[in-house]
C-alpha cells in the first residue's frame, strides 16, 4: 500500500513536471530570447510585402551597422497574430517591437502591454510629419502607442471599358453616381452596376461620413455611436438604396465580403465598387485581361468633394517588455521614416505613414495611384480609436445592419438604430 | 433513431434491479482482505488517472474558475483574478438571444442532423453489406472521400454550389424555369440551415456507415435465415433482428453524433452571414465564439463552455442509462 502510494506520488510529480516543461517549451519561443546580448526581437505580419525576406535582410544589416545589435525578425500570419499577441501578453513573452494592425493598437495599449512613444517621436522631430488618420488610430488616452508605418485606403474603383461603352464619366457627386449606375444597368443588364456588399463595414463608413455623419464619438469617458443620426441614415440609405431600390447590385452581394467584390470585379462583372489601394495588383493577378481596363477616383461626397475613407494599415508598437527602449525606438524610426519606409511602401503597394514621403506619390499620374493618394491625404479617416472597437468588429455590428437592410428584413431607420445602440454599448465595454 | 428504447415502463421497472446487481460486486463483504482486493485495481490505475487528472481535470477546473470571473485581456496581463460570482451564468441564462435564437437553432439542428446522419448512414451500411467485394470497395472508397474532406473545404464547396449569382443550384433552377430571379439562400434562417444540414450529413454519414457496417457483418446469418424461413420480410428482419443486435453500435454513433452536431462551428461560421452578421442563424458554437473570444471576455466564454459540457453530459448520461437498462433486461 505504502509503496504503491509512493509510486503514484512519483508519477504525479512526473506528470506535473511534464506539464511544466511542455508549458515552458510553448511559451519560450517568444520575445526575450536575445535580451542582454544586444538583440532586438521583432514580429512582422506576413503577406503584406512579397519581398519581406530580402527587405529585412537589408534592414538587419543597416541596423547592425548603426547600433551594433542584431535583429531577430519573426514573421507571423495575420490570421494567427491576434491570438499570438494575447497569449504572449499573458505569458510576458512579447517581442520588443511588433507590427500591430491599427485597430489592435488601442486594445493592447489598454491592456497595459505597450509603451508610449510620444517622447521618442518628438525627440526625432517627426510629430507633424505623420499621417493624421494613422496617428488618430494609434492614440489611446491621449498618448501615442502606435507609430504610423504604412496604410492603404479604399476608393471608388471602376471598370473603364464598361464606363466608356455606357457613355458615362466617373462620378463626383452622389447624383452622378446614381445616374452612372442607371446607365450601366441599362447597357449591361446582366452585370452588376455597383457592388453593395453586406459584410464589408469599411465600404459603409465613407457614405456615413460623406453625408456629414459620424460613426461614433467620445465625450469624456463615454462613446456614443451616431449611426442612427439623420445624416448617417441618409448616407446608409443612399448606399443600400442603390441595391434595394435601384437594383444596381446583386442578390448575392447581400452576403459578400470584400474578397467576393474583388473576385467579381476581376471577372469583369462589376461596373464600380469601393475597393482598396492594394487591390489593383490582385485584380490583374486574378485576371490578366483586366490590365489597363480599370481606374479609380476618390469616393465622392454627397454634393462633391471627397468622402472620408478608413485608413487600414499597421503601426509599429513597442512593448513594455522591451529592456532597451532606445534601441527599440532606433529600429522603429529606421522603419517608419526615410529610406526604408519609402522602400517598403514601394514594394508592398501601400502608402507610407510619413507625409513628406507621400509628395512623390501624389505627383504620380498613374490612374491607379494618384486617386488613392488623393483619398489618402485629403480623405483619410479612422474608425473609433477605442480599445473595444475590435469587439464591435467581432460582433459584426455594421455588417448585421447592412445585411438586414439589403435582405429587406428591416428598413434603414430600424436597422441603424439597432446598430447604433449595440455599438454604443459594446464600445463602452458592456457585453 | 431506430435504436430508441421500446416501452419505458418495463425498462424503468427493471432499472433499479439492474443497478442493484451492478453494485453487487462492490457491496459483497467489506472485510479487510476484500477491501484490499477491491482497492488493488484502483492502485494500479492510479498513475494513469493522475496523469489524466493533471492533463484533463485541471484544465476543466481552470475553465470553471475562469467562468466565475470577469476575465479579459487586462486580467491576463496583470495575472490578478477578478471574481464576480455567478454573474456570467446569469448573463448567459437571461440573454434573450439564447432562448429565441441560439438554443432553438442548436437543438433543432442537432436533432435533425443526428437523425439524418444515422438514418442515411445506416441505409448506406445496409447497401454496403449487400454488395459484392468489388462494388463494396468502390462504394466505400467514394464514401471515404466524403469523410476525408476537411470540414472547411467541404463547406466552401457547398457555399459555391448555393451561391446566389454564380452557383450551380440557382443556375439549374433558373434554367428549368422554376426560379425567375436569383435568390440568396444564405439570408433565410431555414434555407441557411438546410444547407448546413446537407453539409453536416454529407460529412458525418461515412462514420456511421462504416461503424454500422462492422456491426452488420457480425449479425449471425443463421438468425436471419431462420427468420426468413418463418416468413419475415426484409423490413421485419431488419427491425426485429438486426436493430436489436446493433443496439450498442447505435448508442455509440448517436452519442458521438449528438456531441459533434451540438458543437458544430466551422460549417456555420464559414457560411456567408454565418459569422454573426445574420443574427437569426447564430448557434451555440458561433454565439459563444463571437461573445467571448471576439470580445476578449474569456470568463463569459468559459461559463458557456461549462454549461455546454453539463448539457452534453446530461444527454449522454440519460442515453447511456436507457441503453444499459435495455441490456439488463
Amino acid at each position: 500500500m505504502n509503496r504503491a502510494m509512493r509510486r503514484s506520488v512519483a508519477a504525479a510529480t512526473g506528470a506535473v513536471l511534464l506539464a511544466a516543461t511542455t508549458a515552458a517549451c510553448g511559451g519560450g519561443s517568444g520575445g526575450d530570447s536575445g535580451e542582454g546580448d544586444g538583440a532586438l526581437s521583432v514580429w512582422i505580419m506576413q503577406g503584406t510585402n512579397p519581398d519581406a525576406d530580402d527587405f529585412f535582410d537589408e534592414v538587419a544589416a543597416a541596423f547592425e551597422e548603426e547600433t551594433g545589435a542584431t535583429l531577430d525578425v519573426e514573421f507571423v500570419e495575420w490570421g494567427d497574430a491576434h491570438d499570438r499577441f494575447v497569449t504572449s501578453i499573458a505569458g510576458g513573452t512579447t517581442p520588443d517591437v511588433a507590427e500591430t494592425g491599427t485597430t489592435w493598437t488601442p486594445e493592447f495599449a489598454d491592456a497595459g502591454a505597450l509603451a508610449p512613444l510620444d517622447e521618442h517621436v518628438s525627440g526625432a522631430g517627426v510629430t507633424d510629419d505623420l499621417v493624421e488618420g494613422l496617428v488618430e488610430a494609434g492614440t489611446y488616452d491621449e498618448q501615442l502607442y502606435g507609430m504610423p508605418w504604412y496604410a492603404g485606403v479604399r476608393s471608388l474603383v471602376y471598370n473603364t471599358e464598361m464606363f466608356e461603352q455606357a457613355g458615362v464619366e466617373p462620378p463626383t457627386t452622389w447624383d452622378e453616381l446614381e445616374e452612372a449606375a442607371a446607365a450601366l444597368k441599362e447597357e449591361f443588364p446582366d452585370k452588376i452596376a455597383v457592388a453593395v456588399p453586406g459584410d464589408a463595414e469599411f465600404t459603409v463608413y465613407p457614405w456615413v461620413w460623406g453625408a456629414g455623419g459620424e460613426v461614433a464619438t467620445l465625450e469624456g469617458d463615454t462613446w456614443t455611436s451616431h449611426l442612427d443620426s439623420p445624416e448617417a441614415q441618409e448616407g446608409i440609405g443612399f448606399w443600400t438604396g442603390l441595391a434595394t431600390e435601384g437594383g444596381y447590385s446583386s442578390e448575392g452581394a447581400t452576403t459578400w465580403r470584400e474578397t467576393d467584390v474583388l473576385d467579381a470585379f476581376a471577372a469583369g462583372d462589376v461596373g464600380m465598387a469601393v475597393m482598396g489601394s492594394w487591390t489593383p495588383g490582385a485584380i490583374v493577378e486574378a485576371n490578366a485581361d483586366m490590365e489597363g481596363k480599370f481606374a479609380a477616383v476618390p469616393i465622392p461626397g454627397q454634393d462633391g468633394g471627397i468622402a472620408p475613407s478608413v485608413l487600414g494599415g499597421s503601426h509599429l508598437s513597442m512593448f513594455e517588455t522591451a529592456e532597451d527602449k532606445d534601441l527599440a525606438w532606433t529600429f522603429i524610426e529606421m522603419m517608419t521614416t526615410g529610406e526604408f519606409a519609402q522602400k517598403w511602401a514601394e514594394q508592398s503597394g501601400y502608402f507610407p505613414g510619413q507625409v513628406s514621403l507621400l509628395d512623390e506619390t501624389l505627383a504620380s499620374t498613374d490612374p491607379l495611384v494618384a486617386p488613392f493618394a488623393e483619398q489618402f491625404v485629403d480623405g483619410g479617416a479612422s474608425v473609433p480609436a477605442a480599445p473595444t472597437y475590435g469587439a464591435v468588429q467581432a460582433k459584426l455590428t455594421t455588417s448585421t445592419m447592412m445585411q438586414s437592410i439589403l435582405s429587406g428584413e428591416q428598413d434603414v431607420a430600424t436597422a441603424s438604430a439597432a446598430a447604433a445602440e449595440e455599438m454604443t454599448s459594446v464600445l463602452n465595454g458592456a457585453g | 433513431m431506430t435504436a430508441q428504447a421500446p416501452p419505458t415502463p418495463r425498462s424503468s421497472g427493471q432499472a433499479p434491479a439492474g443497478a442493484g446487481r451492478a453494485a453487487g460486486g462492490w457491496s459483497g463483504g467489506w472485510s479487510g482482505r476484500a477491501r484490499a482486493a477491491a482497492a488493488r485495481p484502483w492502485l494500479l490505475l492510479a498513475p494513469a488517472l493522475l496523469v489524466l487528472a493533471v492533463l484533463l481535470l485541471w484544465p476543466l477546473v481552470r475553465v470553471f474558475l475562469f467562468s466565475l470571473q470577469d476575465y479579459g485581456l487586462r486580467e491576463i496581463t496583470t495575472g490578478e483574478p477578478n471574481w464576480i460570482g455567478l454573474r456570467n451564468y446569469t448573463e448567459i441564462l437571461t440573454a434573450p438571444e439564447l432562448w429565441t435564437v441560439v438554443l432553438p437553432n442548436t437543438v433543432g439542428f442537432a436533432v435533425l442532423s443526428v437523425a439524418g446522419t444515422v438514418v442515411f448512414g445506416t441505409a448506406v451500411a445496409v447497401l454496403l453489406a449487400s454488395l459484392g467485394p468489388f462494388w463494396r470497395t468502390v462504394t466505400s472508397s467514394a464514401i471515404m472521400a466524403a469523410w476525408a474532406m476537411p470540414a472547411v473545404t467541404g463547406t466552401y464547396v457547398w457555399v459555391w454550389i448555393f451561391d446566389a449569382d454564380r452557383g450551380v443550384f440557382n443556375d439549374t433552377l433558373m434554367n428549368l424555369g422554376l426560379l425567375d430571379d436569383p435568390t440568396n439562400w444564405f439570408t433565410g434562417r431555414w434555407t441557411f440551415y438546410a444547407i448546413v444540414l446537407l453539409n453536416v450529413i454529407h460529412h458525418g454519414f461515412p462514420f456511421v456507415a462504416v461503424t454500422v457496417l462492422a456491426g452488420l457483418l457480425g449479425v449471425p446469418k443463421e438468425m436471419l435465415e431462420a427468420a426468413e424461413m418463418d416468413g419475415a420480410g426484409a423490413f421485419r428482419r431488419f427491425f426485429s433482428i438486426v436493430v436489436p443486435q446493433l443496439r450498442q453500435v447505435f448508442a455509440v454513433v448517436i452519442i458521438l453524433s449528438t456531441i459533434w452536431d451540438f458543437k458544430v462551428f466551422a460549417q456555420v461560421y464559414l457560411m456567408p452571414g454565418g459569422a454573426g452578421s445574420n443574427r437569426s442563424v447564430l448557434n451555440l458554437g458561433v454565439w459563444s465564439y463571437v461573445e467571448s473570444f471576439g470580445q476578449n471576455r474569456y470568463g463569459f466564454g468559459s461559463a458557456i463552455a461549462v454549461l455546454l459540457t453539463l448539457l452534453l453530459l446530461a444527454i449522454t448520461a440519460v442515453y447511456v442509462r436507457t441503453v444499459l437498462a435495455e441490456e439488463e433486461r
